[in-house]
């Protein structure tokens, strides 16, 4: 069966929109709430197992999420969005431990909490970095995170 | 029994790079591990949101000396897959020669450094004097031994001329002689065998369920590679054979790597032999369509991974990158646990760590906002005032 319509099948009416740029590849939104069920149900799947990264975009108003998972036929990319207020998914870490690091990442650079991670400290930025900047969030330009840290 | 917390680096004799570990111990035996990064973040994905495209094939060059190669592949053809230009098919071949040529070197490294580790170190010395053929190729075709400056959007800058043919095959020949030799070495000598086997295991199962990647999780005995499995460049084209042992130990991550010397070997004669002829690159536009692209390359360490976002205009809204290293280190700590403390340099090095590729965020210079190229003895100058103020 081809990959695309394998997954339509597997995530049903949970795949709000289906874009295939390319042969090999596949991105698919899913809400905030079916995210977990998404990624349990995919990696459940033959040949479904390896989470390459997670990304972090910030599109303006919200954060959009993409979640790498690769098989044998495409490279399929998850995509939730979070608002930049309240932003904070679910972890996957139970389902697929690689992934403990790359929510590490993306909570040091986007402020993204990853609820149910019981380790979120800091894994590349220093110990002393205030916590409220978040290097990768576009309203934090290089001048504006030069300034505030030169007032410290 | 009481478990001792160990630092281990960010500075240490037996790591080149900066990473910290925590060990804990009982006695001998490692029990727990818990990585830390961020010595040598330098803000890239920042920073080439501030570059232009074509800027950025050079910045993600500089995302690591050893397989640069690799990362400027990835991000060109994720810039390409966005322009929808087709690369010719000379500049196919030729960034397939070079990315196994990088293969090569980069294997001859890490045989290197892997036994220095060990303490074996004529081993260490031999590997590094051989590994120097493969850099005189690369000198030869590009002019340069590191960073080799061969890719651009939309195909390659430098050709690989007839004349070259006669060196170039010379020196493939002598490093696969070598490489056969090693194997001898690394199957049959006592000091080798008795550091190396059932040392730092990873179970195919752990190594797919932490989403290990490249020769890492190929000595566990799982046949993944970017290379067969979404092929670029001219594979597909080339003969490929996917190396993988079962041992999940040092052992087989240093037999998987040495057996893929002679397979990159092959795959550069088979591509120099029936390189197209034609151009080796078109000319592409500075301004990219909207649109996002995933790009995929098996790097010497394996699955490096560039999402390049494009909002239409000169610089991209987003570049991430992910390179092998940061996708080893969790399997790393899984091998970790359990090791005697004098295996844990020779563990490390197994999984071919790349510290600089698994950083890249933010470095700011709070004490000039210019941004301003120094000369070494700029950069002299500058650390004897910083102490002297001290």
């Amino acid at each position: 069966m081809m990959i695309s319509s394998l997954i339509k099948r597997i995530l049903g009416k949970d795949a709000q929109e289906i874009l295939s740029p390319r042969e090999g590849r596949l991105f698919i939104r899913i809400s905030r709430e079916k995210l977990r069920e998404s990624v349990k149900r995919l990696a459940e799947l033959e040949g479904f197992s390896h989470l390459s990264t997670i990304t972090g975009v910030d599109t303006g108003s919200e954060i959009e999420l993409i979640y790498h998972l690769s098989h044998r036929d495409a490279l399929v990319s998850l995509r939730v969005f979070v608002s930049k207020e309240a932003a904070a998914v679910p972890t996957i870490v139970d389902l697929i431990p690689g992934a403990s690091l790359y929510e590490r990442e993306v909570h040091d650079l986007f402020g993204v909490r990853f609820d149910g991670n019981t380790d979120l400290s800091p894994l590349l930025l220093p110990d002393d970095w205030p916590e409220d900047i978040h290097p990768l969030r576009q309203e934090w330009s290089l001048e504006r995170i030069n300034e505030r840290m030169r007032e410290k | 029994m009481s478990t001792i917390r160990i630092p281990f680096g960010p500075q240490h004799p037996a790591l080149e790079e900066p990473i910290n570990f925590i060990f804990e111990v009982e006695e001998e035996k490692v029990v727990n591990v818990t990585p830390r990064l961020g010595y040598i973040h330098r803000g890239i994905e920042k920073l080439a949101e501030n570059r232009t495209y074509l800027q950025n094939v050079y910045l993600a060059e500089r995302i690591c000396g050893i397989c640069s190669f690799a990362h400027a592949a990835c991000y060109s053809q994720a810039v390409e897959e966005l322009l929808g230009t087709e690369v010719p098919e000379k500049a196919r071949f030729i960034r397939t020669i070079i990315g196994e040529m990088e293969r090569v070197q980069n294997h001859y490294l890490w045989l290197g450094l892997t036994a220095k580790e060990m303490g074996f170190e004529t081993l260490f010395m031999y590997a590094w004097r051989d590994r120097e053929k493969m850099l005189e190729i690369l000198e030869l075709i590009s002019g340069k031994r590191v960073n080799y400056g061969v890719n651009t959007i939309g195909g390659v800058r430098c050709d690989i001329s007839s004349e070259m043919l006669e060196e170039i095959k010379d020196k493939l020949h002598q490093l696969e002689e070598r490489a056969k030799y090693y194997k001898s070495v690394c199957t049959k000598d006592q000091t080798i065998l008795k550091r190396t086997v059932d040392v730092g295991i990873l179970a195919p199962r752990d190594a797919l369920k932490l989403c290990a990647v490249g020769p890492t999780l190929r000595a566990s005995g799982v046949a993944r590679d970017v290379r067969s499995d979404y092929p670029y460049a001219a594979y597909g084209e080339v003969p490929l054979r996917v190396v993988t042992y079962k041992g999940c130990d040092v052992s087989s991550r240093i037999l998987v790597r040495i057996d893929e010397i002679p397979v990159s070997i092959g795959i550069v004669e088979y591509a120099l032999e029936n390189l197209p002829i034609g151009p080796i690159r078109v000319r592409v536009p500075r301004v990219v369509p909207e649109g996002e692209a995933v790009s995929l390359v098996e790097a010497p360490r394996g699955e490096d991974l560039h999402y390049l976002r494009s909002d239409g205009s000169e610089k991209p809204a987003r570049l991430k990158v992910r390179a092998p290293t940061l996708a080893n280190l969790p399997a790393l700590c899984k091998m970790l646990v359990d090791v005697n403390i004098a295996d844990i340099p020779v563990v490390i090095a197994g999984i071919d760590p790349c510290i600089a590729c698994a950083e890249r965020v933010i470095m700011i210079d709070v004490e000039s906002k210019k941004r301003k190229m120094w000369s070494g003895e700029e950069l002299r100058r500058y650390a004897i005032e910083w102490y002297q103020k001290r």
